[in-house]
């Protein structure tokens, strides 16, 4: 299984990991799970910078953690958004979106034009 | 974020703080899970142990990089940068201990001694008084020229009260007198008592804490037998006994019950003085007519829709309808009401205080102009260095943080030492003022004032230091690396901002220290004007007769015989004598009389005098000379004539210049007149009244012909120490009545000392300002011109090198300090001129213009400033050229 690494663009790891999140709580290995296998591997990250993001999150308060049990019965630190995180990811996604669209025109611009 | 989730952050920022090993710990656990679940995946994939662990490690990657980037987000960047600044400080600070020593010291004394002062001023003035709406309540005042108290007759008071329902919902009446409490068992004690009527504590919504107030009928002499104890003598005499209402107490020799313990609060010396007992204000028949006797102290609530004006208005239109019906009595009386606050803060002490918050205030100008140019002169010293910081591309910011840091630092350090002085300092003040029955006019530290106090500091500190620092900042940066290691002495314009520092510390100073000067001496001369008297070898007490053992003056008579012959037998002892008013002391009995054989004046125009009434022997033990005639003998008893002395000034106002002795001379009554005979003209006494510049008019009276209860004591003693006698005399007095309790037996001169104590905290308070002051002063001249020379001690090589004298630079450097100096005494010269024309105004009784005393002090200060300079420039004379010059 060869693995295409692409490097991840400045500050989109904090957008993954919120997105990851948005949908339930999760600890640190399913987050880099959820996110390789969604996007079908082309995305992937170091995993061990995810650790000093989910720190960061949490210091911000867009994320907040609580000690639990993973399914294989070790206890892990589980992951949730706040409501801070919630609005902090729709501020993202739109940034991103609009970031894209941008990019999208830049790229398909005529040569005569 | 929301507040909880704001919480929630700061919180959890706080414990990545404090709990760092734990954070470290759950973290490893967290990315250990982590890399196992990787291992655990590559072996599933097929991999042997030590491949999949290889892979799993090139997965996640170098954890160290991690570990530190995490740890990184949890610290507080700025705070651990301040905590980097402020050990850097530290050690900055601590490469110059002089600078940081005078830096700390002006800053703790500054806000220490005024964190004092605003507590006693706080204590005194500010803080209400603690009853229910005080100022609704009025004093109503009574006064004459001879009858300064304010207080009414009791006709009067019931007058008053009928008529002046309308403008006041509540009238109480109140009355001073001393009391001996005398238990079995329990040694006889002097207490200070109050009666009060019936309506006094409701009227001040300040009912007892335990017990009930006094009811009307126990005003009704005969059914007064009640007391109410003050907070203190609970304490003190009883042991604050839960059991205590209900018990009996022996006052003045009869049974008293204790119905009530009034509250602490209600003890406060700025209003009725130190009160240790209450009783029922209840009214003997001979005064319920006595229309001539003012006794009565009154109070007066406002009804709600009255306010003072409408109140004073009402009252002094009663004082008219008094002139108009008693002609005789209220001629010349002026009726006029004060709101209770007013009385409490009188004009006097409001410019007493006002005028040493403005002189600690001075303290902490001076302390902060010093402050400034400390840390001004630093900077510049640094100038250098922050160019150099500047060119390699340090940040405003970046040069401004190490000097915030320093500035904090010697804040905080100042600041400690500021709680210390404060500490101190309030306690020395509540030593000094503590009076002979444990009675304080100053309370404890006010810590709210410290807490304000040392905020101010703190922005003191800071503003202080980062101001120069700012200005110095906006230098040139090509100047100052230009000037090379030659160390810079600061622009021009720097140097005129720290003289003109200097030259304001200067005037300050000046006018601190003329001022406190000249009210200092002013205030000793009043306490030192003694006329008609001498208090030295002076041994000076009261006590008082109980009443239901003296209860006739054959009894009275009798006591005061055996005693002062024990008291003249005592060796040791010249002179002895009673008297019911020591000299000194103001005299209280003021007395209208007329002349036998000379025109009657109209009604209430009479001449007045003050009333001593005295034993024989009296004018010889205190001194004061028979100008003509016959001292009291003991002859001069209850059946024979009736005798007095006069004053002289009364006998010129009266005689002129006829002789005096053997006219006759009556006190104003009903009825026909008492003639009593002129025997004796006595010199003038000058007594302690702010007033005294005017001598009252003075008649002396036999005490066998006026037996009393009350007695002042006064024995001359043939040694310089009079106090080594007071025991002897004490227990002549014991053997004679051991349940007589004997007040103040001490020295006239520790009396008057302690009479006079708010004087003296006042003069000590100045004296301690003025002190301060200077002291800060001459420290910021010393410290400027040291480091001026420090400075220069390149060019004085040079100079020296060149072939200056020593004398030369020794003038520069002496030069510059003493105009600084000079130009700021002149100027402080005619501010200190200022002030006391300004004090005269607020202390008309006082003698302000002492130009001798100024022109001293201002001497004084110029040679401290001198010496300040002094020091330094003779270091400067001490250089050593070549070592200077090699030291580049």
């Amino acid at each position: 299984m060869e693995k295409v690494r692409k490097e991840l663009l400045q500050g989109t790891l904090d957008l993954l990991i919120l997105k990851a999140l948005s949908t339930g709580q999760l600890h640190g290995w399913d987050i880099s799970k959820r996110i390789a296998v969604v996007s079908k591997d082309r995305l992937s990250l170091k995993q061990g910078s995810l650790y000093p993001a989910l720190h960061r999150l949490e210091g911000r308060g867009w994320v907040e953690a609580e000690w639990g049990v993973s399914e294989a019965g070790r206890s892990a630190k589980f992951y949730r958004l706040t409501t801070a995180g919630r609005s902090q990811l729709e501020e993202e996604i739109s940034h991103w979106e609009s970031f894209a669209q941008a990019m999208t025109s830049v790229l398909n611009m005529e040569a005569a034009s | 974020m929301t507040t909880t989730e704001r919480f929630r952050w700061v919180r959890t920022k706080l414990r990545r703080l404090f709990r760092r090993g734990q954070q470290e710990a759950a973290m490893d656990a967290e990315m250990q899970f982590h890399f196992d679940q990787l291992v655990a995946e590559f072996r599933a994939s097929g991999l042997s142990e030590a491949a999949a662990h290889r892979a799993a490690l090139r997965e996640f990657g170098t954890t160290d990089a991690y570990r530190e980037e995490m740890r990184d987000t949890w610290r507080w960047p700025a705070l651990a940068d301040l905590w980097r600044d402020l050990r850097f400080a530290a050690r900055s600070l601590l490469r110059t201990p002089g600078f940081a020593l005078l830096a700390i010291l002006t800053l703790g004394l500054g806000v220490g001694v005024n964190t004092a002062m605003f507590s006693v001023v706080n204590g005194v003035a500010l803080k209400p008084l603690p009853y229910r709406d005080a100022d609704q309540v009025d004093r109503i005042y009574r006064r004459t020229s001879a009858e300064p108290t304010g207080a009414l007759s009791v006709p009067d008071y019931r007058e008053f009260r009928a008529a002046a329902s309308s403008i006041y919902s509540e009238i109480a009446g109140f009355s001073f007198g001393d009391v001996s409490l005398a238990d079995e068992g329990q040694p006889a004690q002097f207490a200070s008592g109050m009666r009060v009527s019936a309506e006094f504590f409701q009227l001040l919504g300040l009912p007892p804490v335990q017990g009930r107030a006094f009811q009307l009928d126990e005003t009704q002499r005969g059914n007064d037998a009640v007391v109410i104890l003050s907070n203190r003598l609970w304490q003190n005499n009883f042991g604050s006994r839960p059991d205590i209402l209900g018990q009996q107490i022996r006052i003045d020799g009869r049974a008293h019950t204790v119905v009530g313990v009034m509250p602490a609060t209600f003890n406060e010396w700025r209003h009725w003085g130190w009160v240790d007992l209450f009783r029922p204000l209840a009214f003997s028949t001979a005064a319920e007519s006595a229309r001539e006797q003012p006794t009565v102290g009154v109070i007066a609530r406002r009804a709600p829709d009255i306010d003072a004006a409408t109140a004073n208005a009402f009252v002094s239109n009663f004082g008219e309808r008094l002139a108009r019906d008693y002609p005789e009595l209220h001629a010349e009386s002026a009726f006029y009401t004060r709101t209770l606050p007013d009385t409490v803060t009188g004009f006097d002490t409001k410019i007493t205080l006002s005028m040493l918050l403005g002189l600690s205030g001075f303290v902490v100008l001076i302390a902060c102009s010093n402050l400034a140019n400390f840390l001004l002169a630093r900077t510049m010293a640094r100038s250098r260095e922050h160019a150099v910081r500047a060119a390699l591309g340090a940040s405003r910011a970046q040069l401004l943080r190490p000097l915030l840091a320093e500035s904090l630092l010697l804040a905080l350090a100042g600041s400690a030492l500021a709680v210390v002085c404060a500490i101190g300092a309030s306690d020395w003040l509540r030593v000094r003022s503590t009076g002979d029955n444990g009675e304080q006019v100053i309370f404890a530290l006010d810590w709210s004032v410290l807490g304000w106090a040392l905020l101010c500091s703190l922005l003191t500190a800071i503003a202080f230091g980062l101001a120069p620092s700012l200005f110095t900042l906006r230098l040139d940066l090509n100047n100052a690396l230009k000037s090379g290691g030659r160390g810079t002495t600061g622009s021009r314009r720097q140097n005129r901002l720290r003289h003109l520092l200097i030259v304001g510390q200067f005037a300050l100073a000046m006018v601190l220290l003329t001022g406190s000067a000249v009210f200092v001496s002013a205030l000793s001369d009043l306490n030192e004007r003694r006329e008609g008297w001498d208090s030295e070898r002076l041994v000076t007490g009261t006590f008082l007769l109980p009443e239901a053992r003296y209860d006739t003056p054959d009894a009275i008579t009798a006591f005061q015989d055996r005693a002062l012959e024990r008291l003249r037998a005592l060796p040791g002892v010249n002179q002895a004598a009673f008297s019911t008013h020591p000299p000194f002391f103001s005299w209280s009995e003021t007395r209208r009389f007329i002349v036998d054989r000379q025109e009657r004046p109209a009604p209430g125009r009479e001449p007045a005098a003050v009333v001593n009434v005295t034993t024989p022997d009296y004018l010889a033990t205190v001194q004061t000379p028979l100008l003509s005639g016959r001292d009291f003998a003991l002859t001069d008893r209850a059946d024979s004539t009736p005798v007095m002395l006069i004053n002289a000034d009364l006998a010129q106002v009266l005689f002129g210049n006829a002789d005096p002795l053997g006219q006759r001379l009556a006190f104003v009554a009903d009825g026909s007149p008492q003639w009593i005979e002129v025997v004796g003209v006595v010199g003038n006494v000058r007594n302690s009244e702010a007033e005294a510049a005017s001598i009252p008019h003075q008649v002396y009276l036999p005490m066998a012909q006026r037996p009393a209860a009350y007695h002042e004591i006064a024995v001359r003693t043939a040694s310089g120490n009079p106090d080594a006698m007071v025991p002897a005399i004490r227990s002549i007095f014991t053997e004679l009545d051991p349940d007589l309790p004997i007040r103040d037996l001490k020295s006239a001169d520790q009396r008057i000392a302690r009479f006079n104590y708010q004087v003296g905290v006042l003069r000590d308070m100045l004296t301690a300002f003025a002190t301060l002051g200077t002291a800060l002063a001459a420290i910021g001249i010393f410290g400027v011109i040291t480091r001026t020379m420090a400075q220069r001690r390149h060019e004085f090589g040079v100079r020296l090198a060149l072939g200056a004298q020593v004398s030369d630079i020794t003038r520069l450097v002496l030069g510059s300090g003493v105009r600084l100096a000079l130009t700021g005494a002149i100027i402080g010269l005619v501010g200190g001129v200022g002030l006391s024309k300004l004090l005269a105004i607020g202390f008309p009784n006082m003698d302000l213009a002492r130009p001798a005393v100024m022109a001293f002090t201002a001497l004084g200060l110029i040679g401290i400033a001198l010496l300040a300079c002094y020091l330094p420039a003779r270091r400067a004379s001490r250089i050593d050229p070549v070592e200077s010059l090699r030291a580049e």
